[in-house]
C-alpha cells in the first residue's frame, strides 16, 4: 500500500476548501478591493498610454493570481494567530497539506470571479489566438501556485499579525507591480532583464507580451523565464507541502 | 488499543526564545490516564499545563522524555496518533464568519465523518451546549462565552477517543459549565478519555476522576479529590476573622494557614466543640465549613490557586 499515505495527505482538501469559502463569503468588499490595484492601473494606463492597455490587462490577469499569495498569507497568519486554528484542525485526523491546499483553493474559489470578468473584457481589447490565451490562463495559474505556497510558507514566519500586513504588501507590490508586470518588458532597464526574467510575475509576462508581439524574447530569455519559473514553482510549492507539516509542531 | 489512553514520561520541556532566559516550563513529568477517565490538571498560571497539552497533542516537541496516546509514541509518529484526539486550545476562537452550526459541521466534514453523521452530530452536540437559539448567527455576533460553548461543542461532537481541553469552560456562565460537565461524562461513558486543565477548583473536583495538580513543571500530587482532601487531615475547616496572630494557640488542633490576618484551621470533627470554645475565649469569629480541594491545593503548592 504504497501509495496509501501520499492520498491520506490530502484527505479533508475539499471540505475545508468549503471551509474557507464559507468564511470568506461575507467578505464582498475584500473581493473588490483584491481588484482594487489593478483596475487603478489600468485607468491610469487608459488615461495616459491607451496602445499599452492590452499588455496592461494581461498585467492584471496575471497580478491577480499573484496576489492572491498575499491573501493566502494573510488568511493563514490570522487564523492561526487569532483562532488557534493549527492546534484546532491539525491536531486531528485532518492532513496538514489538505489544510494548506484546502485553505489555496478557497480563497482562489472565492476571487476567481472579478478576474474572470477581467479576464472577459481582455479577449476585447488584447489580440488572443486560442494558443496565446490558453497561455495566459496557464501561467496564471502557475503563478497562483507559485504565491500561495510561498503566501503559506511565510505565514509561518510570523507571531504576529500587525508585523504582517506592512511586509506583504511590500512584497507583493514590488514583485507584482514595480517591475514589467503591467508594462512592456522593453521598457525596463536591459542589464536589469535577466533578473526580472527570474522572478515568476514578471517573467509570466514576458512570456505572454512575446507570444502577442509586444515583446521580443531571445531563445536563450524564454529559456530563462519558463526554466526559472518551473523550477521555482514546483521547488515552493513542494517545500509548501513539506513545510506545511513540518510547522504543526512548534519547537 | 491498549488500556492505557496516555502515559508520559520523565517529559521535559526547555522554552528558548531570543534574549531572554531559558524557561524550565515542564520539569520531568511522569503520569498516564487509563481509557475512559476524566483527567484534571490543576495548577497556577505558568504551572505548565498548556506546554503539557500541546505535547501530548502533537503540537510541540518536547525537549526530553516520552508521551504515548494508545501505545503510539507522540514524539517519532505524530501523523499516527493524530485521528485519535481533539483539541479545545487555550484562546481558540471559532472563526468569526460562520455560525455555529457551520462551524461544527465543516469541523466534522474536514475530520472526515459523513455528512449524514456530521448533520446529526452538530445538531445534537449545539443542543446540548446550549446553542440552539444561536446556532444560526455569525460567531462575531456572539458573546465570549457563547463563542467559547461553540467551540467546546465543535470538539465534543467529534467524539473523539482523546480530548484535550485547555480551560474548556473560562469565560462560561455557572449553566454553561454544567452543560460542559455534562457532555463530557457522557462522552466518557461512550468511552473517550478526557484530559483538561482548570482553574477551578469545583470543576476539577465534580468532573474529574482523578486529578493532578502541577507547579513549577512539576507533578507535586495526584489522586482522587477524595484523596486529595483527606490528605489535608481533617474534613472541616475553621476560619477565625483576624486570628492570625494567635496561630500558636491553634497549632495543636491541625493544619494552621494564614492568610492576611485570618486564620483557617483544618480540624476534625470530634475536635470541633474544643476549637470552637477557644475560639470564643479568644475572642475571635468562627465561620465552619468542609474542606475542599482549595486547602488541598494549598497545602501542596503553598499558595493559593488565584495567588500571584
Ligand atoms: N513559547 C514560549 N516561549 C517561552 N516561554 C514560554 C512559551 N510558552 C510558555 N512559556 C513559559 O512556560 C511556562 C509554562 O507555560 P504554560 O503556558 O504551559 O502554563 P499554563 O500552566 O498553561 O498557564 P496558564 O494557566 O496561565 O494558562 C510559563 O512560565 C511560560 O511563561
Ligand atoms: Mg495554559
Amino acid at each position: 500500500m504504497r501509495s496509501e499515505p501520499a492520498l491520506r495527505a490530502f484527505r479533508g482538501t475539499t471540505a475545508f476548501l468549503w471551509t474557507e469559502v464559507l468564511v470568506q463569503k461575507n467578505e464582498r468588499l475584500a473581493m473588490v478591493t483584491a481588484m482594487l490595484v489593478q483596475s487603478v492601473i489600468l485607468v491610469f494606463v487608459y488615461i495616459l498610454n491607451p496602445g499599452l492597455l492590452g499588455v496592461a490587462f494581461v498585467g492584471a490577469i496575471l497580478f491577480s493570481t499573484f496576489a492572491m499569495g498575499q491573501r493566502v498569507l494573510n488568511e493563514a497568519a490570522y487564523l492561526r494567530i487569532d483562532h488557534k486554528s493549527i492546534d484546532f484542525y491539525l491536531a486531528g485526523p485532518l492532513a496538514p497539506e489538505a489544510y494548506f491546499l484546502g485553505m489555496s483553493l478557497g480563497i482562489l474559489v472565492v476571487y476567481i470571479p472579478p478576474v474572470i470578468v477581467v479576464g472577459v473584457l481582455a479577449t476585447l481589447i488584447v489580440p488572443l489566438t486560442l494558443a496565446t490565451g490558453l497561455l495566459l490562463l496557464g501561467l496564471a495559474a502557475v503563478l497562483w501556485v507559485f504565491s500561495s505556497s510561498l503566501g503559506y510558507v511565510f505565514s509561518t514566519f510570523f507571531r504576529d499579525n500587525r508585523a504582517i500586513w506592512a511586509y506583504s504588501s511590500l512584497f507583493f507590490n514590488v514583485f507584482g507591480v514595480l517591475v514589467p508586470v503591467f508594462y512592456p518588458l522593453g521598457l525596463f532597464p536591459e542589464a536589469l532583464r535577466p533578473i526580472v526574467l527570474l522572478m515568476p510575475p514578471s517573467a509570466a509576462a514576458a512570456l505572454v507580451q512575446a507570444a502577442i508581439g509586444v515583446t521580443s524574447l531571445t531563445g536563450p530569455q524564454v529559456a530563462l523565464a519558463l526554466g526559472g519559473l518551473a523550477v521555482e514553482t514546483v521547488a515552493i510549492f513542494l517545500f509548501a507541502i513539506y513545510w506545511a507539516r513540518r510547522t504543526v509542531r512548534g519547537v | 488499543m491498549t488500556e492505557t489512553a496516555l502515559a508520559s514520561v520523565d517529559l521535559r520541556k526547555v522554552y528558548h526564545s531570543r534574549g531572554a532566559p531559558a524557561v524550565e516550563a515542564l520539569r520531568g513529568v511522569t503520569m498516564e490516564v487509563r481509557r475512559g477517565e476524566r483527567v484534571a490538571l490543576l495548577g497556577r498560571n505558568g504551572a505548565g499545563k498548556t506546554t503539557f497539552l500541546k505535547i501530548a497533542s502533537t503540537l510541540l516537541k518536547p525537549t526530553s522524555g516520552s508521551v504515548a496516546l494508545f501505545g503510539i509514541d507522540v514524539v517519532a509518529q505524530p501523523d499516527r496518533a493524530r485521528p485519535y484526539i481533539a483539541v479545545v486550545p487555550q484562546e481558540g476562537k471559532p472563526f468569526f464568519h460562520l455560525c455555529p452550526r457551520e462551524q461544527v459541521y465543516t469541523y466534522l466534514r474536514a475530520r472526515g465523518l459523513s455528512r449524514e453523521t456530521a448533520q446529526s452530530r452538530t445538531a445534537e452536540s449545539l443542543e446540548r451546549m446550549g446553542l440552539t437559539e444561536v446556532a444560526d448567527r455569525l460567531s462575531i455576533t456572539l458573546s465570549g462565552g457563547q463563542r467559547q460553548r461553540t467551540m467546546v461543542a465543535t470538539v465534543i461532537a467529534t467524539e473523539a477517543p482523546l480530548l484535550f481541553l485547555d480551560e474548556p469552560t473560562i469565560g462560561m456562565d455557572p449553566f454553561a459549565r454544567r452543560d460542559v460537565w455534562a457532555s463530557l461524562r457522557a462522552l466518557t461513558q461512550k468511552g473517550s478519555t478526557i484530559l483538561l486543565t482548570t482553574h477551578y477548583l469545583d470543576e476539577a473536583e465534580v468532573l474529574s476522576d482523578r486529578l493532578y495538580i502541577v507547579e513549577h513543571g512539576s507533578v507535586l500530587v495526584s489522586g482522587t479529590a477524595e484523596e486529595l482532601k483527606r490528605s489535608v487531615g481533617g474534613t472541616l475547616k475553621v476560619t477565625l476573622a483576624n486570628g492570625a496572630s494567635q496561630v500558636d494557640r491553634f497549632r495543636s488542633f491541625g493544619e494552621c494557614v494564614t492568610d492576611g490576618a485570618n486564620l483557617t484551621v483544618v480540624v476534625l470533627p470530634h475536635r470541633l466543640g474544643e476549637l470552637m470554645e477557644l475560639a470564643v475565649r479568644s475572642q475571635l469569629t468562627a465561620t465552619v465549613g468542609p474542606v475542599t480541594l482549595e486547602e488541598a491545593f494549598l497545602r501542596a503548592v503553598g499558595r493559593s490557586i488565584d495567588e500571584e
